[in-house]
């Protein structure tokens, strides 16, 4: 299978101009560089240079104790750090060989999932900035306020939050939680079926939306796009469901898809994906069982015999892999994250060639790609 | 009521003295002028202010509220203080004339529109004074011409910086413009026609038993529309759309360079806002039927000139940007076509109304 060229070989004709985006530029996330070759409007040919906030993180994490490493998975990407978290404790937890609490596998899952829905929240949120619509964006930062409280009320902390332990949680459930939770949920639900409603009824919206940055499902699988990306073209994959972890086997949801691949199917997966979680985190609500939320010795200093895992877990933005090697000392041996918003970032400049500038910030913005995770 | 009414009538008595002295002291047009510019003036900080308030309010924010007390009042005077206290920095890469001479062409293109504007129509002794610097027969043409020098002013800066941002969005600015320009002229043709004049005051006054928003509805529609791609507003302000060429045309700007750039903007939206509620909403008439309710035809002029503000405000909370093509395309084939449509029937009504 060929695809476009992600580099540009040649300097620009006499109609053509070389336009940089970035390193610093109001689109960005964080800092990236694109080049651009266009004549008039359109782009003829894009180029990703990614590095710019390099921070050598799997280097950094073989000279720390594996404790240490636990709050700085938190900073690969501040939006997804409940995840990161998680992925590393499944990982220790194969390698120590024990085994979560019940209660703590529930709140796991209950954590997870409000990240989910607060990083969908403000990726939706960037995204209709950048195609100037700056009220939706008011919108969505002030909806994530109330899940950003929820997770504060169980992690203490509204950004890193460094919860997960292994074997276990960092803190129980505060008293009353479940009532503030689901009066929470539940305004949020009525708030984003009626976003999901303006947006989708949206003249202007769906102009600049339909049919933008078509991303085809082949494409996606060859460049390990996953995530809300690639369920827009489709493809029903969705770790939750295909290599269940924690206690998805005994939730109930449905996997979103949408099937156009453009930008429009992508923030509508998104939307629809936070009305799912909200699901299932009034599932866990019910289902929470009570007992112990940690081990009774927490394992602080940790040994684990040599070996390697691999786990992964399904990510706001798409698959997250964490590979550790222990050779049996308190550091690893070696580290290394697969990171789903690389994937992502990969994806962009194919996606542009042919388009307009314009299209360049609906574009990239939907794909919802974590700069700084890019770079770890 | 009564009271309002004698001093206003004894302050524009006063104000009649000047205009009858018209030819004989032309600084009398230089003071009406100097208060007109300054009024505008004053109204484009109300729609800055407006802008602010009233899109917070939109978007579920609260706006300026710590200078100038829990309303924010003095909010804009922090601001001109910080631009007048920037450094201005003027790129080597730019046209150093060009630079320099782009807020200036647009600003002025704003403060000639403000000539030909009429407030109001003193009727005193049989004799019709209209309250504006300038009065001409074509009045309504000129406007349509002067507006078009503001596009000068955004290519040259797009040209003059240097900067690849700034050209690209006064290329975006020129293929909008040539879009634009035509329906907004064939709208005022239109209006032209129901009203047998040029003439913003006979326009006006054509409107005293119906406004042209209830004679030509899609006439106000095209005209409302073009107006806010003129002025550049969401969701027309591809010529500084932030997320793809940083400021636009203003990317180089800094200090007070770039505040006479914003302002300008501004000055045009209030200047558009006048003239929309001067040809499609009567005016100094007062609503019809009910009449003018004793007030003075002014302030009917700024109260509707207001809503048409509050009007832009909510289209920029309430849509996202479109894409240039997508604008050149409304533009010629939407756009034109309702204008000559509108243009046939509005020639149709005006000759049964004749």
């Amino acid at each position: 299978m060929t695809h476009t060229t992600t580099q540009i070989t040649s300097p620009p004709k006499p109609s053509e101009i070389l336009l940089h985006l970035g390193p610093q530029h109001p689109l960005q996330p964080g800092p990236f560089l694109l080049d651009l070759k266009i004549e008039g409007e359109t782009i003829r040919e894009a180029e990703l240079k990614i590095g710019y906030i390099h921070k050598g993180m799997e280097k950094v994490f073989e000279d720390r104790t594996y404790i240490q490493i636990l709050p700085l998975t938190d900073r690969i990407c501040y939006l997804a750090s409940n995840s990161n978290n998680d992925v590393y404790c499944r990982g220790m937890e194969e390698l120590l060989g024990i085994e979560p609490t019940d209660r703590a596998k529930y709140l796991r899952v209950l954590t997870n999932e409000l990240c989910r829905i607060q990083s969908h929240l403000l990726g939706i949120g960037e995204y209709t900035t950048d195609v100037g619509f700056l009220t939706m964006f008011i919108y969505m930062v002030r909806e994530r306020e109330g899940i950003v409280s929820l997770l504060e009320a169980i992690t203490g902390s509204r950004l890193n939050h460094n919860y997960a332990r292994f074997g276990g949680v960092a803190h129980d459930l505060p008293p009353g939680y479940k009532e503030m939770a689901l009066k929470t949920l539940g305004e949020l639900k009525k708030l984003v079926k009626s976003h999901d409603e303006m947006l989708s009824s949206d003249s202007v919206y769906l102009k600049r939306t339909k049919g933008v940055g078509v991303l085809t499902a082949s494409q996606a699988k060859e460049l390990g796009v996953a995530g809300p990306p690639l369920r827009a073209t489709g493809v029903e994959y969705d770790l939750r469901r295909v290599e269940p972890y924690l206690v998805y086997d005994d939730l109930d949801f449905d996997v979103i898809t949408q099937t156009d691949g453009d930008v429009f199917s992508r923030v509508k997966v998104r939307l629809l994906e936070i009305l799912e979680s909200i699901y299932i985190i009034e599932q866990v609500l019910d289902q929470m069982p009570t007992g112990p939320y940690k081990q009774n010795v927490m394992p602080y200093i940790t040994r684990p015999a040599p070996g390697e895992v691999y786990s992964r877990i399904e990510d706001p933005r798409g698959e997250m892999g964490m590979y550790i090697i222990s050779d049996g000392s308190d550091k690893p041996y070696r580290f290394r994250i697969r990171g789903p918003a690389f994937a992502t970032a990969q994806a962009l400049p194919p996606l542009l060639v042919g388009t307009y500038v314009a299209d360049v910030a609906a574009i990239a913005a939907s794909m919802d790609s974590c700069t700084s995770e890019v770079d770890r | 009521m009564g009271i309002f009414v004698d001093i206003y009538d004894a302050i524009m008595n006063f104000l009649i003295f000047f205009f009858s002295t018209w030819e004989l002291a032309p600084w009398v047009r230089g003071i009406v002028g100097g208060a007109v510019i300054g009024g505008v003036f004053g109204g484009a900080l109300v729609m800055v202010y407006l802008e602010r308030k009233f899109l917070g309010d939109i978007q579920s924010r609260i706006g300026p509220n710590r200078v100038g007390g829990r309303f924010g009042l003095l909010q804009l005077i922090a601001d001109a203080v910080k631009l007048f206290t920037k450094e201005d920095i003027i790129p080597a890469n730019a046209d150093k004339w060009l630079f320099i001479g782009a807020p200036i062409v647009a600003l002025t293109s704003g403060f000639l529109m403000v000539a030909v504007i009429p407030f109001d129509l003193l009727v005193i002794k049989g004799n019709e004074y209209a309250l504006a610097v300038s009065t001409m027969d074509v009045s309504i043409l000129y406007l349509e011409a002067v507006s078009a020098l503001a596009i000068f002013g955004i290519f040259m800066a797009g040209w003059g910086s240097g900067s690849k941002y700034s050209l690209l969005a006064g290329f975006r600015n020129i293929a909008k413009m040539i879009g634009y320009e035509v329906p907004l002229g064939i709208t005022i043709i239109s209006v032209a026609v129901m009203a047998h004049s040029l003439d913003i005051v006979e326009i006006v006054k054509a409107q005293s038993s119906i406004w042209f928003i209830i004679a030509q509805p899609m006439g106000f529609v095209v005209f409302g529309i073009a107006l806010l791609a003129d002025v550049g507003r969401i969701p027309f302000d591809q010529t500084e759309a932030e997320e793809e060429l940083i400021a636009g045309w203003a990317t180089e700007y800094s200090g007070m360079r770039w505040g006479l750039a914003f302002f300008a903007e501004y000055f045009h939206a209030v200047v558009g806002a006048i003239v929309v509620s001067l040809i499609f909403l009567g005016g100094w008439n007062g609503l019809p039927l009910i009449g003018n309710l004793w007030i003075p035809g002014i302030f009917w002029v700024i109260v509707k000139a207001i809503f048409v503000m509050m009007g832009m405000i909510w289209v920029r909370g309430a849509l996202p940007r479109l894409r240039i093509d997508q604008v050149s395309d409304i533009g010629w084939k939407v756009l034109i076509p309702l204008a000559m449509l509108n243009l046939v029937w509005s020639t149709i009504i005006g000759l049964m109304w004749a």
